[in-house]
């Protein structure tokens, strides 16, 4: 047979053996679809949050507020903000003058302005914000970072919500094991479906297999309409949990809180996402009917 | 060099002998074969026989002499506790596993079971002998019509199987094997679920394809049907040859 032939005789097999099985091809594309979107779906949700979670970490900070005699003299504001740098543990260091806190506390107190009615710009203090790195977030690393800059001679005061900060890091720690165990358990159960699901059409098949077999098919003769079926139940199935993925997204959106809408968001491209799940959902479908296919013949 | 014959060395380097070529009219050589499954006794034991090429044979005996054993170990389909195998001059001990489907592709199994795909027509059951081989689609078809009609079913060639008699079943199962022309035809009680008359058809075209040069094996319990083809029949009794 030559290989075109060969091709279209495979691909012949491989449709026809999907509609005259058109039921349990239906219960795997299906089981394909469902454990994609879900796992898909947790993916984005992990994405979204693990975002969210750094960006409250970037808010967390020091505020030290500077002795107006500390002020005097040229060159120390630079002064300040280089010892700052200098201590183990500070990302960033931003510079508030007394006037931007002056600004600042009028733009918090819009509709109020009356209250400030004899304030002087002067009056409030000049102060830095310090940004932790990530590891010095956590309780008595953040804690000695404080020590060290209430003792520096310019500092009147230094503010930090340690409470905030250690449950924070706390909160931290539980989510990335916590997301981390679920993400392989979701994985794990997902291709645990799947192969089972793949492995009881080719149970229900054997009797095919074993004729093939007899009759002088090689091993890669018999798997390969079985792969080929595989990788269009995955097809499909792709295909379903896009479909699941987005009715989900539009079933929720309406119903869901504006400040908690980013959670469901799809984190990269529609584009990458939908690509991403086809190829997930072939690999399955693919590798399910492999392995499937393979601990099979073996028994044979 | 006076006397000397030429000789030709074989896949070893060793030159082959006189005897060799005696052999090579030998079809199926089995060696103090042994068949042992675990927690069912001794299937076979100690089997010795040959059969030549082109020629018919029954092998006969009671229900559990072994029979259907001793034709899986043939097909390869079972692997021998003990003992040597020689099938169309190759030892099937020593076969890799990759290489026992182009093994099966030179003989012929006609199952007591008929194992036909049901839900597929006769042609594509017959014609899966040939595409597992790679046969091309044109030759593909001439060979299948040529098998079915042998057989006496080219009308029946787009029925589905499941809507064949039981004997129009096992002579599709008898076309499937012969459509690859197969150098060994083995059949496991292939009248076994026939009548009579149907019996006697069915061993007619074993004898007919065995006419063409092809060596036959047929198991078979039914005494009757070997006397009346007066053929060379291999008696089994608990997993032992008596004669033959």
């Amino acid at each position: 047979m030559s290989k075109g032939s060969n091709i279209v005789h495979l691909l012949g097999s491989a449709t026809g053996s999907v509609r005259d099985n058109l039921a349990t091809t239906v219960v795997t594309a299906l089981t394909v679809g469902f454990s994609l979107a879900i796992l898909a779906q947790f993916l984005f949700v992990f994405i979204n949050l693990d975002a969210a979670v750094s960006t409250w970490g970037d808010r967390t900070h020091i505020v030290v507020y500077i002795k107006d005699t500390a002020m005097r003299g040229p060159g120390s504001i630079e002064r300040i903000k280089g010892a700052s740098l200098a201590v183990p543990g500070i990302k960033s260091v931003a510079y508030i003058s007394k006037d931007d806190a002056y600004a600042e506390l009028k733009a918090g107190m819009k509709g109020h302005e009356a209250v400030l009615a004899g304030v002087d710009a002067g009056a409030l203090p000049a102060s830095i914000e310090l940004r932790l790195d990530p590891e010095y977030m956590e309780g008595a690393k953040a804690a000695g970072v404080v020590e060290r800059f209430k003792k520096m001679d310019w500092a009147e005061e230094v503010q930090y919500s340690q409470e905030w900060v250690e449950k924070f890091a706390a909160f931290l720690r539980f989510f990335e094991v916590a997301a981390f165990g679920a993400g392989i358990f979701l994985v794990g159960v997902t291709v645990f479906i799947v192969s089972n699901t793949v492995r009881l059409t080719v149970y229900a098949r054997q009797d095919e297999i074993e004729i093939m077999s007899l009759v002088g098919a090689t091993d890669n003769y018999i798997k390969l309409p079985f792969f080929v079926e595989g990788v269009l139940q995955g097809l499909i199935g792709g295909l379903l949990a896009v479909f699941i993925i987005y009715a989900g997204r539009w079933a929720l959106l309406s119903r869901m809180p504006v400040y908690l809408r980013f959670v469901v968001d799809v984190p990269v491209s529609w584009t990458m996402a939908v690509a991403a799940v086809f190829a997930f959902g072939i690999v399955l479908g693919a590798a399910g009917s492999l392995l499937s296919t393979s601990r099979f013949l073996k028994s044979c | 060099m006076k006397g000397s014959r030429p000789v030709f060395p074989d896949y070893r380097g060793r030159p082959r002998l006189p005897a060799l070529r005696r052999a090579q009219s030998v079809m199926i050589q089995l060696f103090h074969v042994y068949k042992t499954f675990e927690g069912a006794g001794t299937a076979l034991h100690d089997v010795t026989l040959k059969v030549a090429k082109g020629e018919f044979v029954f092998i006969t005996g009671p229900s559990g002499a072994g029979k259907s054993t001793l034709l899986n170990i043939m097909f390869g389909s079972e692997a021998p506790t003990g003992g040597q195998l020689i099938i169309d001059g190759r030892n099937y001990i020593k076969i890799p596993r990759s290489d026992v489907p182009y093994l099966r592709r030179r003989i012929g199994f006609v199952f007591q079971d008929f194992k036909l795909l049901h839900d597929k027509t006769v042609f594509d059951n017959v014609a899966l002998a040939l595409r597992v081989m790679g046969v091309e689609t044109g030759e593909l078809k001439k060979r299948v019509a040529r098998a079915l009609s042998y057989v006496r079913l080219q009308h029946r060639a787009n029925f589905k199987v499941e809507t064949l008699s039981g004997g129009e079943q096992q002579r599709v199962a008898i076309a499937r094997a012969v459509v690859k022309e197969p150098a060994i035809i083995l059949a496991d009680e292939p009248t076994g679920n026939l009548d009579p008359h149907l019996s006697l058809e069915t061993i007619e075209l074993f004898k007919e394809v065995n006419n063409k040069g092809t060596t036959v094996v047929v198991a078979t319990h039914d005494q009757g049907l070997i006397d009346r083809f007066a053929k060379r029949a291999i008696v089994l009794e608990q997993g032992r040859v008596v004669s033959g």
